[in-house]
């Protein structure tokens, strides 16, 4: 057994001591129930494990967040952005790079508004501690989440001028870390004496100079209460001075800073700054003195804000493909090598540009995969997937997205109100999509016809007849089954099986032989075409026109049709009965329906039909006396015509 | 994560078989007490017994729902020798927005095995209403309902002799009308027989015979074998349960002879040995990614495909009694246990209770926050 496979403990004493056996729970659900073989060649009789105590059945699932109504807007919002990237590069752009950074900006924005969302809801008085506790760890998930799309824009997506990585570097780590920032603001806009009297002082002071950002360090220390005397004065000037990056060429700049940082050499070597130990500090790290660097440990919550604050100001124009290396250095100076977690490697695998390690990381990710497959679609459609075909025999890059794609799809399929915006994935997966959609989606169960129709047209959309034709038939049966005949036939109209329509027009024609009304005969009208799937349906159609024609005292019309029925080929066997009846009615109709030769012809299918078991001998003869009559009044009044 | 939700099963013995309808919504039950039930789920994911009948004169082996195109529609099969088609009505009275009274009726009784009916399934609806079952005398029986309006009426179609008793059966659920109907039963005789337990038959339009495409070389006892959904994939995969799970792809190849028969090219794409024990069960996901076994060993596995000939485990469910862990076991433990809610036996039957099941082990990694 595989050590990093996962057992799930089913807290159940009779599954432990008989055993269990497993079955599927469509679409994703595994249904565990104690279970023992029994042979049949064994006595069969109650097993050991028989007693009043019942078994249970335990369904397991993948706890799926995304079904959180809190996460449905990130759900559909995301959604709609992978759709315009797919249409995006479905156009094959001659440059798509500009557009997918503004793609990968939105989906950084939508992961914001989702955390935003989270954050307005704990802070909520009506939440009980639970749902508090699982608003905690989505926030979490999310922010997590947000820190690595930010990472992987910046090293894979984006285009940084020169390869120089630590302009943006900074700046994600400054929207990560924004408490320096927070703290000095608070600083600086109470009272102004005594700054340096507030306990945090100093460590804001560091953590912006850790960030780079070198305004809020002087504002600081302008407001310490020693800020006229000489050592402050003198570090003030000199943190003046600092160059800065956006200077081009990057050369200028780099002889600039070499300038600054030995000047500032000279200065600690004549032990300028002595009476004051912070601003000694800051000297000795600027010019990139180690014991100054390991003092700064504390001042860092991680390795990576560590590395960013360390680069700027030892390796200012680092290169994205060393990053890999002084990470490693950075983890190594701040001993947590041993203690990295999750995040940590994930974000340790980008800066490695190693892209397999980053995949395999987030799949752990408990976000039910939105994070993988999105961001491995974004890689893939910018090209960063496709160099590693290169480096990996048989390895696919289009494989691997659609794999993840139709996961995530998969998952929302099994969603009773997201199934579409799971169908919208699967049609993005060119290999595998339709055939899953063959199976998924006639599975979306439905509660209601506007849910049906709402699938048969997506199954329509995509050529899934079969698909279309097969709900129809259950909408039918079910219909069927609540005894809504009318409604019965109208669905299984559509489902174009010839030989099911008949069963269901034969039910509606035998309702009429046993009761003598009709049901919802209305809808009829709206058959059009779909009427002719069927002769048991034309026939249907053509006997109600009868009764319409009747009702309208449309005599001669119902004569011709009762005629048509007559000879046609399409009466059932059980009908001929009330076929007949139809006939004495007309037959007595005080206006003469049939004429002469009509009634022979009558006359003459009844004699063929006298044997049919429903044709009672009282009503054979009934009719026959009735014919006679009408022959009588149709000759006479022929007669007088001619 | 997980969540795990308990449903009290209400029988007085151990539950041969539990199966869902087409949408996962209604479960059908059965077991040793010779009852079956079925349960249904409301909008708010609560489950119901909604019907308890006594099916049969002994133990049920298993139950399985035709497609929803032929109605609410179960089979069962039993150890006394019959099988039964089973349909559920609704009584005349369904006022406004109510149900009306639902039961299900006996549509037929099939009596023409003489052994033990170990397994029944319906097959693909492309064929229209199918049955068929298999028994301990080495008999597969194929049955059609040719009204689906009327389903008191079923013709015995076919019926093929396999000499060795079967424990198991399944259809091919092929895609379309155009693909022969394909039907894979195992045995679970316990001596070793030349050849193979696993035999796979296909049904030819020209002669209107089963025939025997193949034999796999597979000589310890089968206990239950399993075609998986198909995605569109050329080949077949059936999951076999012996003394171990196999995974076996089935590849159909044009026959020189031109006789109408389709050959079949065997390749055992996966053998998994993990349960270290008899494997009983072998069960698919729908699309089809996962195969799930069960065993002797207490657990259920699953499997996951990689590619056409590679699969990899993928993770084990197993019954640890009810007895909450100390804080030391949690910690040290590679598995943690999910804390035990309601006493089992409770009025839980109606209750929809999810456990929260925080218990992946990963020991090599630390689990996210």
């Amino acid at each position: 057994m595989e050590n990093d496979s996962k057992t799930i403990l089913i807290p159940n004493e009779l599954c432990r001591r008989a055993g269990i056996a497993a079955s599927w729970r469509p679409i994703n659900e595994i249904s565990i129930f104690p279970y023992e073989k029994r042979s049949y060649k064994q006595k069969d009789g109650p097993s050991n494990f028989a007693s009043d105590q019942p078994s249970s059945i335990f369904h397991v699932r993948h706890e799926v967040i995304l079904f959180h109504p809190i996460l449905r807007k990130l759900v559909n919002e995301s959604n709609a952005n992978f759709l315009a990237l797919q249409e995006f590069v479905a156009e094959k752009p001659p440059d798509s790079k500009t557009e997918i950074l503004k793609m990968s900006r939105q989906y950084r924005s939508i992961i914001r508004a989702c955390l935003l969302n989270l954050q307005d809801d704990i802070a909520k008085t009506n939440i009980t501690p639970k749902e508090k506790q699982e608003l905690k760890d989505y926030i979490t998930i999310f922010y997590s989440i947000e820190c690595i799309w930010h990472l992987c824009e910046i090293l894979f997506i984006d285009v940084i001028p020169g390869n120089i990585v630590l302009p943006p570097l900074l700046d994600w780590v400054r929207f990560h870390f924004p408490k320096p920032e927070r703290n000095a603001a608070t600083l600086l806009s109470g009272d102004t004496d005594n700054l340096d009297l507030e306990e945090n002082y100093w460590p804001t002071v560091f953590g912006n100079f850790l960030q780079g950002r070198m305004n809020v360090v002087r504002a600081l220390l302008q407001q310490h209460s020693a800020a006229q005397t000489a050592v402050f004065q003198l570090a003030l000037n000199v943190l003046k001075n600092m160059p800065i990056l956006n200077i081009v060429p990057v050369s200028e700049f780099s002889l600039r800073w070499r300038h600054w940082t030995a000047e500032i050499q000279i200065k600690l070597d004549a032990k300028q700054f002595m009476s004051n130990r912070n601003l000694d500090l800051i000297m000795r790290l600027i010019v990139g003195e180690e014991s100054a660097w390991a003092e700064m440990h504390p001042h860092c919550e991680t390795w990576y804000d560590f590395l960013a604050g360390w680069l700027f100001y030892t390796e200012p124009t680092v290169k994205t493909f060393e990053l890999g290396r002084f990470a490693d250095q950075s983890i190594d100076r701040m001993r947590v090598k041993h203690h990295l977690k999750h995040l940590d490697r994930v974000l340790l695998a980008f800066m490695k540009f190693d892209l397999f390690e980053v995949i395999k990381e987030i799949q752990e990710i408990t976000d039910n995969g939105w994070l993988v497959s999105h961001l491995t679609d974004i890689l893939f459609h910018s090209g960063r997937l496709a160099m590693l075909e290169n480096e990996v025999q048989n390895f696919s890059s289009e494989d691997l997205r659609e794999s993840f794609i139709l996961d995530y799809g998969t998952t929302l399929m099994g969603h009773k109100s997201l199934w579409q915006v799971g169908l919208s994935y699967l049609d993005h997966c060119h290999k595998d999509g339709l055939p899953a959609i063959k199976l998924l989606l006639p599975r979306v169960a439905f509660d209601s016809e506007a849910k049906a129709t709402n699938i048969i047209s997506e199954a329509k959309n995509r050529g899934l007849n079969k698909v279309a034709q097969s709900i129809s038939k259950i909408l039918a049966m079910r219909s069927l089954s609540q005894g809504r005949l009318g409604n019965a036939l109208t669905w299984a109209s559509k489902s174009q099986d010839r030989l099911f329509i008949s069963r269901i027009a034969d039910k509606f024609l035998q309702e009429y032989v046993d009761t003598g009304e009709w049901r919802c005969i209305d809808m009829l009208d709206d058959f059009g075409s779909s009427m002719l799937a069927s002769e048991r349906l034309i026939f249907l159609g053509k006997f109600i026109e009868l009764h319409k024609l009747y009702q309208a005292k449309e005599y001669k019309e119902c004569g011709e049709l009762y005629m048509s029925l007559l000879n046609s080929k399409l009466v059932p066997q059980y009908f001929w009965s009330v076929l007949f009846d139809e006939a004495l009615t007309l037959a007595e109709n005080e206006q003469l329906v049939f004429s002469s030769d009509q009634t022979e012809q009558i006359i003459y299918r009844l004699e063929e039909k006298q044997n049919i078991p429903e044709l009672v001998s009282s009503k054979v003869y009934l009719l026959r006396l009735a014919l006679a009559r009408n022959l009588k009044r149709a000759l006479m009044y022929e007669a007088q015509l001619y | 994560m997980f969540e795990c939700q308990e449903i009290s099963a209400e029988h007085k013995d151990l539950i041969h078989d539990v199966s869902y309808d087409y949408y996962g919504d209604r479960i059908a039950t059965c077991s040793s007490d010779q009852y079956v039930k079925v349960w249904d789920r409301n909008k708010e994911g609560k489950w119901t017994l909604t019907s308890s009948w006594k099916a049969h004169s002994a133990s049920v082996w298993k139950v399985t729902w035709a497609n929803p195109e032929f109605g609410q529609v179960l089979a069962t099969c039993s150890f006394d020798r019959t099988v039964a088609v089973w349909e559920e009505t609704v009584g005349d009275t369904p006022g406004p927005g109510k149900r009306g009274q639902r039961h299900w009726v006996r549509r037929t009784n099939l009596v023409d095995s003489r052994t033990s009916v170990t397994d029944v399934k319906f097959g693909p609806k492309a064929q229209g209403l199918q049955l068929a079952t298999c028994s301990a005398e080495g008999i597969i029986r194929i049955y059609e309902a040719p009204d689906v309006m009327n389903l008191s009426q079923w013709t015995l179609q076919h019926e093929v002799q396999c000499k060795l008793p079967l424990s198991c059966l399944s259809w091919n659920p092929s895609p379309n009308r155009s693909h022969p109907s394909m039907i894979a039963v195992g045995s679970d005789e316990p001596h070793t027989t030349p050849g193979g337990k696993v035999f796979i038959y296909e049904y030819s339009e020209n002669s209107r015979k089963w025939n025997k495409l193949e034999t796999l070389n597979i000589t310890e006892p089968v206990h239950d074998v399993a075609f998986s959904p198909n995605l569109g994939r050329v080949f077949h995969i059936l999951g076999v349960a012996t003394n171990n799970v196999r995974i076996i792809n089935l590849t159909p190849v044009e026959d020189s002879q031109l006789s109408g028969l389709t050959k079949l090219e065997i390749e055992t794409a996966a053998q998994f040995d993990d349960h270290n024990s008899t494997v009983w069960r072998v069960c698919w996901n729908v699309n089809g990614a996962v195969l799930c076994s069960t065993g002797d060993d207490g657990c259920a596995r699953m499997f996951r495909i990689l590619s056409k000939t590679s699969w990899k485990p993928e993770g084990v469910l197993k019954g640890e009694g009810n007895q909450v862990p100390t804080a030391v076991e949690a910690a040290h433990g590679a598995t943690q246990h999910i804390p035990q809610g309601s006493p089992v036996g409770s009025i839980a039957s109606q209750t929809a209770r999810y456990i929260k099941l925080g218990s992946i082990s990963q020991p090599s990694r630390e689990p996210w926050y």
